[in-house]
C-alpha cells in the first residue's frame, strides 16, 4: 500500500501531492521533501554558509510548511508558497544570529558575472570574492530578487510570489541590483 | 519526516487560517468603516462647529481656529487608515498591485464615502448620542468632539443672553462669559443683540474676554455649538429637548427674554 501511494505520488503535480496529504496520506509529504531538499538547501546556502545551521533552518522551513499546508491555496503553485517560507525562515536565521553573509558556489559566480557582462580580464577567484562581497553589500531589495532571478531561475512571477512584490516592481529591483553590482565591482576590481 | 509519521507535528487545522483570514478581514473592514466615519464627522465638526469661522478674521483667528481644531478626530482618521495600511501590508492580499496604489485608492476610497455620508445626518446623531449622558457608546465619541466644547483662550462662540453697557454675556457650550467690549478694533459685522449668535477672537483676562473683533452669525451657522449651548442651558432634568420638541421651544424661549407664560402660550399652542 505504501510502496503504490508512493509510486502514485510521483506522477503528481505539488499541488495535487499537497491535497493528498491533507486529505488522505501524510506520509505523502516525503515526497514533497525528495522533491525541494536540494533546491531548498541550495537556495538557503546563499544565506547561510554553516552547514549545521542551514540543516536547521532547512528543517524548521519543511516542519512549517508540513504544518501550515491548509494554508496553502491549491489553486496557485506550491514552489513560490514554500520558497516564500524558506525566504522568511532565512532571514530570521540571519536577523537572529546577526549574520550579514553571502557565499555563491563554483558555478554561480560565473551564472553572475555573465549576467552583469563583466570583462574577463579580472583573476577569477579574486572575481568570485568581488562578487560575493558585492552582494553582500547591496540592499537587500536588490540582492533578494537578484538570487532568485539569476540562481534560483525564477521567473518574475514566482519572484513576485515569493517576496509578495508586484512583478512590474521585481523586474525594476533585479534590473537595478544587477546596475548596482555591475558598478560595484567596476569600482572595487579596477579600482585598486 | 519520523516526527510527522509518528504524529508528534501535526498539521494545523483549516479552521484556524479560515478564523485567521476572517478576523483579520474583519478588523480591515472595521477600520475602514471607522475610518470613513471618523472623516464624516471632521467634516462635519468643521461645517458645524465655531473652527472655520476663526479663519474669517483672517490671520489674527489662527490661534483660535488652531485651539478649537479637532485634533482628536484627525488623528483617530489617521490611525484608521494606517491601521487598515497595515492590514494590507502584512495580510500581503494586494502584493500585485504596488503598495502606493492600493494606499491611493483606499484613501479616495474613504473619503469619497465620508464625504457621501455628510449628505445624511449620521454625524449629528453621534453628536447627539456622544452628549446624551444614558448612551454609553456615544459617550466613547465624546472626547472626539471635546475640542469643539471646552473653553479657549484665542476664541469665543456662543449665544449672547445679556447686555449691560461695555459688557455682554455669552453662554458658551461650557459656560456663561462675561465679555468685555472695550478693547474691540472693528465695529462687529451684525447687531449685538440678545439670542443672536456671535463668534469672537480676543483673549481672556481673569475670566472676562475681551473681544477685539466680532462677528454675528446667522442662525444656523454654527449648530453644533448652538445645540451645546442648549444642552447646556436648555436642558431639562429629564434629559435634552430635542430641537423641535416643546421643551426645546420653551428653554429657547426662556433664554431669549421670553416671559413663562409668553412662552408657554407660544410653545404649547403651537
Amino acid at each position: 500500500m505504501y510502496y503504490s501511494s508512493m509510486t502514485l505520488s510521483v506522477n503528481l503535480s505539488d499541488e495535487q501531492l499537497v491535497i493528498e496529504i491533507r486529505e488522505r496520506d501524510k506520509e505523502l509529504y516525503g515526497e514533497i521533501i525528495r522533491r525541494y531538499q536540494t533546491k531548498l538547501t541550495h537556495y538557503l546556502r546563499k544565506f547561510i554558509r554553516n552547514g549545521d545551521e542551514l540543516e536547521d533552518v532547512l528543517q524548521e522551513v519543511f516542519i512549517k510548511a508540513y504544518r501550515n499546508l491548509f494554508d496553502f491555496n491549491a489553486d496557485k503553485r506550491f514552489s513560490p508558497w514554500i520558497y516564500r517560507i524558506a525566504h522568511n525562515e532565512a532571514l530570521n536565521h540571519i536577523k537572529k544570529y546577526k549574520r550579514e553573509s553571502f557565499s555563491l558556489d563554483d558555478q554561480e559566480w560565473e551564472i553572475m558575472d555573465e549576467s552583469i557582462d563583466l570583462k574577463k580580464d579580472i583573476d577569477n577567484n579574486i572575481l568570485k570574492k568581488r562578487i560575493e562581497d558585492g552582494l553582500a553589500s547591496i540592499k537587500d531589495k536588490y540582492r533578494e530578487p537578484l538570487i532568485l532571478f539569476l540562481l534560483e531561475q525564477k521567473s518574475y512571477e514566482e519572484i513576485s510570489e515569493i517576496l509578495r512584490l508586484p512583478r512590474n516592481t521585481v523586474g525594476t529591483l533585479v534590473m537595478r541590483g544587477k546596475k548596482i553590482l555591475r558598478e560595484y565591482l567596476v569600482k572595487h576590481s579596477y579600482g585598486k | 519526516m519520523s516526527e510527522i509519521k509518528s504524529g508528534r507535528i501535526k498539521l494545523r487545522s483549516k479552521y484556524i487560517f479560515l478564523a485567521e483570514k476572517l478576523g483579520l478581514g474583519s478588523a480591515f473592514a472595521l477600520s475602514v468603516l471607522l475610518g470613513v466615519l471618523f472623516f464624516t464627522l471632521v467634516l462635519f465638526y468643521l461645517r458645524a462647529s465655531d473652527n472655520l469661522r476663526y479663519l474669517s478674521f483672517g490671520s489674527r483667528g489662527l490661534f483660535a481656529f488652531l485651539q478649537s481644531f479637532p485634533y482628536a478626530l484627525v488623528l483617530a482618521f489617521i490611525v484608521m487608515i494606517f491601521v487598515a495600511g497595515v492590514i494590507i501590508k502584512k495580510s500581503g492580499a494586494f502584493y500585485h498591485k504596488p503598495f502606493g496604489r492600493i494606499a491611493v485608492g483606499l484613501i479616495g476610497l474613504i473619503l469619497i464615502v465620508g464625504v457621501a455620508l455628510t449628505f445624511t445626518n449620521i454625524a449629528e446623531h453621534i453628536e447627539r448620542r456622544a452628549f446624551d449622558g444614558s448612551n454609553p457608546d456615544g459617550m466613547l465619541f465624546r472626547p472626539l468632539f471635546g475640542a469643539g466644547f471646552s473653553k479657549h483662550d484665542g476664541g469665543l462662540a456662543g449665544k449672547i443672553v445679556d447686555i449691560s453697557g461695555k459688557y455682554i454675556e455669552v453662554q458658551t457650550p461650557f459656560e456663561v462669559v462675561k465679555v468685555d467690549l472695550s478693547k474691540l478694533e472693528e465695529i462687529p459685522k451684525g447687531e449685538i443683540k440678545k439670542g443672536v449668535f456671535i463668534v469672537a477672537i480676543g483673549e481672556r483676562k481673569d475670566n472676562i474676554f475681551e473681544p477685539v473683533n466680532i462677528q454675528v452669525m446667522e442662525g444656523d451657522d454654527m449648530p453644533m455649538i448652538q445645540r451645546g449651548v442648549d444642552r447646556r442651558f436648555g436642558g431639562s432634568a429629564q434629559g435634552i429637548p430635542q430641537a423641535g420638541s416643546v421643551g426645546f421651544c420653551l428653554a429657547h424661549c426662556a433664554q431669549t427674554g421670553g416671559d413663562k407664560i409668553f412662552c408657554e402660550k407660544t410653545c404649547i399652542n403651537n
